[in-house]
């Protein structure tokens, strides 16, 4: 395949993801502080925080979900990060080798 | 936007060195195996930064490219970003465009979420969001590099570091985003609309649709205060 023509996709793609990430920001310039839409993005967060994790559980498998629950009681137990992550991937890669 | 949160996001994301740079290696190694140059594969992790696209375009790779499809592809996996963008607006709002449009190139779900949770424990901190952007940048395209650099090959471990940290690691943020028992029913809502959406739809649509549902019930609740 023609390297200027990979170059210039890559660079066509890179362009695109670049929108999306800027557009969000430059576009909500015009929204008003008190509407509906402003109010959504206040309560957006934690929401989406829970969908994200839900389908990385879905991803991991059974593993995944062991894991990710090791590391959401290790945390709320210690407050320690390196804690919750270590005993999380520890009981998701001890999980997978039982063959879960 | 301030050099102490710079060094917070810094050293809080310094586990996606590991998680990003497994990653990035998978996909590396994936690029090796499709037969693209090293130069190419760490422009195109440098460039697009973005695993779903990422993936999703080396799925329709083909002879010739369909670049028309490819680009709207990326532009249906990526548009959580739009969401994330006008929430960042509401957090950054003041902040000079010079400084917060070249701090987006590095946006991605990981940062996203743990700018958002920082700005509920310490403020609003544009430095954070660059801080926790650069290891999982260094990590993803170094991976992409290390996987022409060295003779590896994916196995186990490395594929569930790459599929789990990150998954693991908001879920160490979620205790912070707990406010009462009002954010149970948004939370299962959540839950069940992406459980049903990467089921039946398509899981890159889950993070988006499942919030949103969620987020749609927070808003029937009555305001605090």
């Amino acid at each position: 395949m023609d390297d200027l023509k990979v170059l210039g996709v890559i660079c066509v793609l890179g362009v695109t993801c670049y929108v999306m990430r800027a557009g969000g920001y430059v576009l909500a310039a015009s929204m008003r502080d008190d509407g509906i839409a402003a109010r959504f993005l206040q309560l957006a967060p934690g929401n989406l925080f829970i969908a994200f994790i839900v389908g990385g559980c879905l991803s991991g498998g059974l593993a995944g979900l062991v894991g990710t629950v090791v590391a959401l009681v290790t945390m709320a137990i210690t407050a320690r990060e390196w804690a919750a992550l270590g005993a999380g991937f520890g009981a998701a890669l001890a999980a997978s080798a039982i063959g879960l | 936007m301030t050099a102490a949160g710079f060094r917070r996001g810094l050293v809080a994301a310094l586990p996606f060195l590991l998680s990003n740079g497994a990653a990035g290696l998978v996909m590396g190694l994936t690029y090796k195996g499709l037969g693209l140059g090293a130069e190419h594969a760490i422009l195109f992790s440098l460039l697009v930064y973005s695993a779903t696209a990422q993936a999703i375009t080396l799925s329709m790779w083909a002879h010739p490219l369909p670049v028309v499809a490819m680009v709207v592809a990326c532009i249906a996996a990526n548009s959580r970003y739009l969401l994330m963008g006008a929430h960042l607006r509401q957090l950054f709002g003041g902040l000079a465009p010079r400084k917060m449009l070249p701090t987006l190139f590095l946006l991605a779900d990981a940062s996203w979420l743990m700018t958002s949770s920082d700005a509920d424990r310490n403020g609003p901190d544009a430095g954070y969001l660059l801080g926790s952007s650069i290891p999982m940048a260094i990590g993803w395209v170094g991976g992409t590099a290390l996987a022409y650099a060295a003779p590896l090959a994916a196995n186990e471990p490395l594929g569930l570091a790459a599929t789990l940290l990150p998954t693991m690691f908001i879920a160490t943020l979620l205790p912070s985003q707990w406010k009462n028992v009002r954010s149970l029913w948004p939370w299962l809502t959540s839950a069940v609309a992406a459980l049903l959406v990467a089921r039946f739809v398509d899981p890159s649509w889950s993070m988006l649709i499942g919030g949103g549902c969620g987020t749609l019930v927070s808003m029937m609740e009555p305001k605090d205060g």
